[in-house]
């Protein structure tokens, strides 16, 4: 018994090694191979070669997982163009452990080629991707102006950018026009007080204002998001805001855009349709409801079109204009919507080989400048592109109402949020949230909010 | 002759226990042993960090408040499933054993939600609590039911005790009805001869004699609503702000959103070894009471 006993234990140390021994194999071998792949890919011809001879294999790990099939549609046609090349994208699950997923694929030394990230996770993971200077000036000439320096982090241009996106109080037209009683320019909300004055009228005619949608990201890294851009259009005096926030030298009461800004959420509360329930926050709910003419306002952005572009019977026409902070109709704020590059692609540079970063990047410039890239982004997904040369046409009447401001360069800038560390909206979502439903006052909410700052010093 | 043998009982072993115990090592002993050497450490993905930091991710476990605050909400989630799920469970499996009509129907009935992943089961709760409720309390005057629970953080606490003890429910009454089946009958008659009415009948024989269902079924409630996660993100995520994050979440929160890994994993194996201490010290207790017919 004794003898048998001893041996399953020495079986299971053995069973135990060998398997360590395996793992650590495993990886090993796989170095090896990428070295012996760089040795034979070095200098520019190398390349050509390689995509006409041999067979490379790119990963694609998504983010944006609500449109995972339509990225694998134009894979596809990818392949069909480039034989030897085989794309496969890694999807993640919507709304699920996205951010999870990539950081094991990254610690078991397996990372994606190519990554559709939000630009914070990038800078986070900034040395872990391909800088891709040598691409910038080709983007410059084909992006808007101003849009690859928006998405530059800490001065090096990491991902390249494939979809905008702005936000504001979007606006039912329907609703309001009915409400004042003919044509609706909305040039003519320019202060707080201007907008006061149309809900006291939407409220009189019987529909509900607004939707405040209750969820954390969006009242907290949306709304209160816009208070730290706002501080002035150079996003490195945002930045420095940002620290002395966490030195605990700013006392936000004092602070005009984060008092402006709540003052117009106060506002917002008020007539707030959700005013009974407002942390429900069901985003298809709030949607239909605004799309169908319960609300005539709704504080979201141009990708609420994912659900009202597919309802029926909704109304046809919406826009968006900025949400006033101040009762001077000149301050930065008052006429600019938010307005940001969000996910960027950007190439890995831990365990890809060139010959696969070569790929990375072609298959990027193809999505973005080819008529199926396109088409695919701006008709199927229903984004828009900070492109100039487009050759597919948005359905999404509300990114067509953003892209008039973005012409116009009357955008905020709100890069400085992807400074920020990754558990902030959900920590001053929050204390938002708790504002919302009246359990905490202005002063505590500020306190909350400078805690946290200095708590992340 | 005897090394043979030997031989032969290792061939054998390594025949029907190798696979098990490659993927038990694979997928639990080692993970584990590696978990807990990342709890002395600061790593972290993006840095490569992975300096040796000793007893500090410990300390932070007990200096974190939101850690703390989360146990605390824990527990009393894990006291409020605990009883109200086997008090349920307990007085199902008796009605259905008592030659109820339509018993294996409703045995199945009662069983289906245990079917249901714990996901899939919180977006319908959740669906539940924040439109259907609010809607039919608004057309029938039902006070308690106007506004969603699940915007009020005491509400939203019961909304997932309710939504939890209907996923387990289904469970418990099978095990306590295999308990019940096994009370001997003869026992009892001798009893209702003796002049016991049905109270007691129940409260001297058929619960002493349950007491091994009762023993795995607190150990079930207790261990399941301790690590209780998919339920927890799936009903309230979390809300309304975080007043709902129960231990596991935060774990989750603090590792991979907060990105501190090392402390997280910590927080996991000060919960492992509570919950480990707490489910054996109730097994004890209770086993100390069991008794033969």
């Amino acid at each position: 018994m004794k003898i048998r006993m001893s041996s399953i234990f020495k079986l299971i140390v053995v069973a135990l090694l060998s398997l360590l021994i395996a793992c650590s194999n495993d990886s090993s071998n796989s170095d090896d191979g990428s070295n012996v792949d760089e040795n034979s890919n070095t200098g520019d011809n190398a390349n050509d070669n390689q995509e006409q001879d041999e067979e490379v294999k790119v990963t694609f790990f998504n983010t944006s997982a609500e449109v995972n099939e339509i990225f694998e549609n134009l894979f596809t046609e990818y392949q069909d163009l480039n034989p030897n090349v085989t794309v496969e994208l890694i999807p993640t699950p919507v709304g699920g452990a996205q951010i999870e997923k990539f950081q094991s694929l990254l610690a078991s030394g397996t990372p994606a080629t190519v990554a559709n990230l939000d630009a914070g996770t990038i800078l986070q993971y900034k040395d872990k991707f391909l800088e891709l200077e040598s691409e910038r000036e080709k983007y410059e000439e084909l992006t808007k102006p101003g849009t690859v320096d928006r998405v530059m982090l800490d001065g090096k241009f990491l991902g390249v950018p494939w979809t905008s996106q702005g936000y504001g109080l979007l606006y039912n037209t329907r609703v309001v026009e009915e409400a004042i009683g003919g044509e609706f320019d909305p040039s003519t909300i320019r202060t707080r007080d201007d907008l006061e004055s149309l809900f006291e009228e939407i409220d009189a005619a019987g529909t509900a204002p607004i939707i405040i949608h209750g969820a954390d990201w969006s009242i907290g890294a949306h709304y209160s998001g816009l208070a730290y851009a706002l501080q002035s259009k150079d996003i490195n005096e945002n930045l420095d805001f940002l620290q002395e926030l966490k030195n605990g030298n700013v006392e936000l009461s004092e602070n005009a855009q984060f008092s402006g800004i709540m003052d117009t959420f106060d506002l917002l509360m008020e007539y707030n349709l959700r005013k009974d329930d407002p942390l429900v926050s069901d985003v298809n709910l709030d949607g239909a409801d605004f799309a169908n003419g319960e609300s005539a306002f709704y504080f979201m952005g141009d990708w609420a079109w994912s659900i009202i572009g597919q309802l029926e019977g909704r109304d046809d026409e919406f826009g968006v204009i900025p949400v006033p902070i101040s009762n001077n109709p000149d301050d930065y704020g008052n006429s600019q919507v938010a307005f940001s590059e969000p996910k960027l692609f950007a190439i890995d540079d831990t365990e890809s080989t060139e010959a696969q970063q070569e790929v990375a990047k072609d298959l990027i410039e193809w999505m973005l400048t080819s008529e199926e890239g396109q088409t695919a982004i701006i008709s199927e997904m229903g984004l828009n592109m900070p492109y100039t040369d487009l050759k597919a046409e948005s359905s999404n009447v509300i990114s067509n109402s953003v892209a008039e401001f973005a012409d116009r360069g009357d955008i905020i800038n709100i890069g400085v949020i992807n400074h920020f560390p990754t558990d902030w909206w959900s920590n001053v979502g929050a204390s938002m949230q708790k504002y919302l439903s009246n359990n905490i006052e202005r002063e505590e909410l500020f306190n909350e909010i400078e805690d946290y700052w200095e708590s992340t010093k | 002759m005897r090394q043979n043998k030997k031989l032969k009982n290792f061939g054998t072993f390594l025949l029907f226990g190798g696979p098990t115990l490659f993927i038990f090592s694979a997928v639990i002993v080692i993970p584990f042993i590696f978990g807990l050497y990342l709890t002395f450490t600061n790593w972290s993905v993006a840095t490569g960090d992975n300096t040796f930091v000793g007893l500090g991710n410990y300390v932070e476990v007990f200096t974190d408040d939101g850690f703390l605050t989360s146990f605390w909400f824990t527990i009393k989630y894990v006291i409020a499933c605990l009883i109200f799920a086997n008090l349920f469970a307990f007085f199902i499996a008796l009605a259905l054993t008592s030659k109820i009509k339509g018993q294996g129907l409703l045995r199945t009935g009662f069983f289906t939600p245990n079917l249901i992943g714990g996901i899939v089961l919180g977006y319908l709760w959740q669906i539940l609590f924040s439109r259907v409720l609010p809607f039919l309390g608004d057309q029938y005057g039902w006070a308690m039911f106007e506004k969603s629970w699940l915007g009020d953080p005491d509400k939203a606490f019961w909304a997932l005790v309710v939504a939890t003890v209907w996923q387990l429910i289904g469970y418990l009454v099978i095990i306590y009805m295999a308990g019940f089946a096994s009370v001997p009958k003869d026992v009892l008659e001798a009893a209702s001869i003796d002049g016991a009415n049905y109270f007691q009948g129940l409260r001297k024989i058929i619960l002493p004699l349950s007491i091994p269902s009762i023993i795995i079924c607190f150990f079930l409630t207790i261990t399941r609503a301790f690590l209780a996660y998919d339920i927890n993100l799936s009903l309230t995520d979390g809300g309304p702000y975080n007043s709902t994050q129960m231990v596991s979440y935060h774990i989750v929160q603090k590792a991979f959103l907060s990105n501190d890994y090392g402390a997280g994993q910590a927080e996991a194996i000060v919960l492992f070894l509570a919950v480990a201490l707490i489910a054996i010290t109730q097994t004890y207790i209770l086993k100390k009471r069991e008794v033969e017919a």
